[in-house]
């Protein structure tokens, strides 16, 4: 069989280094932490630092198109090791792992300085940047790999960092619980992966991309949508796709340069990466397509609907993510590869800078994090607004902000690769999303501080649940609560620095929020374009009725009716005076189907979790103390009366021995004499 | 080669007299000393059947058996006579129903 390969081979340390650094600045603050101490911050950040600085060195020979023997060859491939003869273990730099890359370091390093002011005085602070490089290096493993198995690992270990880093406060319950739910829904996906490397493993002998690929069309069609359906349960687990979202806004408990760095930016969009990647795969396989493009399109709406109900800040977040991530899902799946990629490129950025954002709202009202108790920080903390507002245009798709550019080219490729309803359910989410988003922003920054008002006026019934972060301080008043021992600390040795490493990165997100769409400007002469122009199979496009400029008409008109309702919902004068009662009465009245998130938990839990226990409790029950046990109790029982029986014969009296061996004879010769007719 | 005067019918015979002699002092005796006794007369009947049968049937094989089972015999009696020793040192009786160190 002949071997195929993606990308030139070469040597490239540079390649090595980026993506090893992070693993030894995770070691090294593993290690050296209590030595360390404040500064770990700055060395994992450093180390970031080169990282990035070594992508940006290997733009050229990632983006490198060389033509032999008939052979396209993109980007750069470095061969490790060779783990079994013919199962080369290497590392491939092509465009999309370089934006991947770029964005993984890139953004990383901003949200790890970011970091330095956030987590200044938590005990942990170095284990915390030990985790995050581990995750960094984690994710560069899993964008990095040329094959199947290299992507599991990194799959895998970037579950393993999520768990660490959503339970890195594990004397909170709930994040324990959150991580716990996080890592076990995340290897559901990884066992889905690894059927997958079954199947291709079984059709081509091979577990490296190029060959997988090179033989997508000789797979049957079944089989191809096996394989396909197995990665997207891997995807769907990571990338927050219905029904397996549910572990995303638990996710939130974990710190928020977290919620930021892994559950929006990076690690969540991996599902699109995989999708993207097997593109050659998809693109062969209409049902593979349809299943990914509709679960995408349905999660963007369905995420953009829970967004409305939610009153905690980074959970509104974390649903605008998974919706987001719907989005590009969606685009990878109907095969506008370039879309959905180019949406998890501005996502990263605005979605990165509202979670930063959101952290500089919560770190100033003292880990405050339920909307309904904000309001009015417009003077307070006019720098978090200007971030948030430019985050919320973006997401929201206005023109000319760069989340317009992206969605426009996800709704559109919907529409031009046949998929109307999918185009109709993205602009209508379009609208829903700039409703939410806008709803957070006047929610929070218009009208008055009621961060003095009595939860309960608020309609908060459970201020322990509903927006404070720590249970400690579920007694006492919510946001002033000092029960939190590792925050304690953040007033007493406060470093006066902290607010600039927080500021800073934010300040640099901002222009490329506002601006980086335009990169994508210009349709197939973009420079987005000609950046992938060599990466993505490009199938004839329908002629469609409505044109990509008309369809970024229709949605602005629908985003701007979002826009309109939540205007008037939330920002006119006398909803602006009337607030507490508004949003009292919107908290009691929320249908229980929106609080619950439509009751997937619930669901799920029926499904897995209480069959599961049923089950164990049969097995407890039954099963275990009278089959399993009863097996064991039995042999011994029955052992024990063997030996009774046949101690009886054991008297110690040499007559009685006498007597037996005499009896035997006599049975002997009766045998002989009587039964086989005489002594012959 | 001679007549024979006594026919092999009553050396089998006898031999089996002296040996279920033997069987039952072995089993009905109490006393060691007796028992071993009781156990020298069966080899004693296993030695006249020896003999007689090799003198019907001219066969000297019979012969040599009798001579190696009088060698056991000795060897046999030797080894009772130390076990009764000892056995009566550690329980101070030679009463073989007395002595039931083994008993299940």
């Amino acid at each position: 069989m002949v071997h195929h390969v993606m990308g030139v081979e070469g040597y490239y340390p540079t390649l090595i280094a980026l993506w090893l650094l992070p693993l030894a600045g995770a070691i090294v603050n593993w290690t050296f932490g209590p030595q360390l101490r404040r500064t770990a911050g700055p060395l994992a950040s450093a180390v970031m630092l080169a990282s990035f600085i070594g992508t940006v060195m290997l733009w050229g020979v990632a983006t490198q198109h060389q033509s032999s023997g008939g052979v396209d060859l993109v980007g750069a491939h470095q061969t490790l090791m060779s783990w079994i003869p013919g199962f080369d273990f290497g590392l491939l730099l092509d465009p999309l792992a370089l934006l991947w890359t770029l964005i993984i370091t890139g953004v990383g390093l901003l949200i790890h300085v970011y970091s330095i002011g956030y987590m200044d005085g938590d005990n942990a602070f170095a284990r915390f940047f030990a985790y995050m490089n581990f995750f960094v290096f984690a994710m560069l493993t899993l964008v990095l790999s040329d094959n199947f198995v290299g992507l599991l690992v990194g799959w895998g270990l970037v579950g393993l960092a999520s768990y660490f880093l959503i339970g890195f406060w594990f004397f909170k319950p709930s994040a324990v619980a959150a991580a716990r739910k996080a890592f076990v829904i995340n290897v559901a996906g990884d066992v889905g992966i690894m059927f997958a490397i079954f199947a291709i493993f079984a059709s081509v002998h091979s577990l490296s991309f190029a060959d997988a690929f090179a033989y997508a069309g000789s797979y049957s069609t079944t089989w191809l949508f096996i394989i396909c359906l197995c990665l997207f349960i891997g995807a769907a687990a990571k990338s927050a796709q219905i029904p397996l979202h549910t572990w995303l806004p638990d996710a939130m408990e974990g710190p928020t340069p977290v919620s930021a760095l892994i559950h929006a930016a990076t690690m969540v969009t991996a599902g699109v990466y995989l999708v993207a990647r097997c593109a050659p795969l998809w693109s062969q396989n209409q049902d593979a397509q349809v299943l990914v493009g509709t679960i995408g399109g349905l999660t963007a709406l369905l995420g953009a609907i829970l967004g409305c109900a939610q009153w905690d800040i980074k959970r509104i977040l974390a649903y605008s993510t998974m919706s987001q991530i719907g989005y590009m899902i969606m685009g990878v799946g109907v095969g506008a590869y370039e879309g959905g990629v180019a949406h998890f490129f501005t996502h990263a950025f605005f979605k990165a800078q509202l979670f930063l954002a959101s952290g500089i709202i919560i770190h100033a009202l003292h880990d405050e994090q339920d909307v309904r108790r904000m309001g009015g920080l417009l003077k307070k903390l006019p720098f978090a607004f200007v971030a948030i507002a430019t985050g919320v245009l973006a997401i929201s798709g206005i023109p000319g902000f760069s989340g317009f550019f992206s969605k426009d080219q996800v709704i559109y490729g919907a529409l031009a690769h046949g998929y109307p309803w999918l185009y109709a359910l993205g602009i209508l989410t379009a609208g829903i999303t700039a409703y939410y988003m806008c709803r957070l922003l006047f929610v929070t920054f218009l009208g008055s501080y009621r961060g003095q008002i009595d939860p309960s006026n608020l309609g908060i019934r459970h201020p322990e649940f509903a927006g404070t972060p720590h249970p400690a301080s579920a007694g006492g008043h919510p946001s002033t609560s000092s029960g939190q021992a590792h925050l304690a600390h953040l007033d007493e040795e406060h470093n006066a620095n902290a607010e600039w490493f927080m500021i800073v990165p934010v300040a640099i997100l901002i222009p490329f929020t506002v601006l980086i769409g335009w990169i994508m400007f210009g349709g197939e002469n973009s420079p987005w374009a000609r950046f992938f122009a060599e990466q993505f199979p490009h199938p004839a496009l329908l002629a469609t009725s409505i044109s990509e400029g008309m369809t970024g008409l229709i949605t602005f008109v629908v985003v701007l009716a979002g826009i309109g309702v939540a205007y008037l919902r939330y920002a006119t004068a006398s909803a602006q005076s009337n607030a507490v009662a508004r949003l009292r009465n919107e908290s009691i009245r929320m249908p229980g189907i929106l609080s619950n998130a439509f009751y997937f938990d619930a669901a799920l839990d029926l499904l897995f979790v209480r069959s599961s226990e049923l089950l164990g409790r049969f097995f407890g029950r039954y099963l275990d103390p009278h089959v399993l046990d009863g097996a064991v109790r039995e042999t011994a029982i029955s052992a024990q009366w063997l030996g009774t029986l046949t101690r009886s014969f054991q008297t110690g009296l040499v007559r009685a021995y006498a007597f037996i061996l005499v009896f035997g004879a006599a049975c002997f010769v009766a045998y002989y004499a009587i039964v086989a007719g005489g002594i012959h | 080669m001679n007549a024979m005067t006594v026919p092999l019918a009553n050396y089998i015979a006898l031999s089996a007299v002296i040996f279920f002699i033997g069987v039952a002092g072995v089993i009905v005796r109490r006393n060691p000393l007796i028992m071993l006794m009781s156990i020298e007369l069966m080899f004693n009947a296993a030695n006249l059947l020896f003999a007689a049968f090799a003198r019907a049937w001219l066969q000297n094989a019979g012969h040599i058996f009798v001579f190696l089972v009088i060698t056991v015999a000795a060897a046999e009696a030797a080894i009772g006579l130390a076990i009764v020793v000892t056995v009566f040192r550690t329980a101070k009786t030679v009463d073989v129903d007395d002595v039931a160190f083994l008993k299940g």
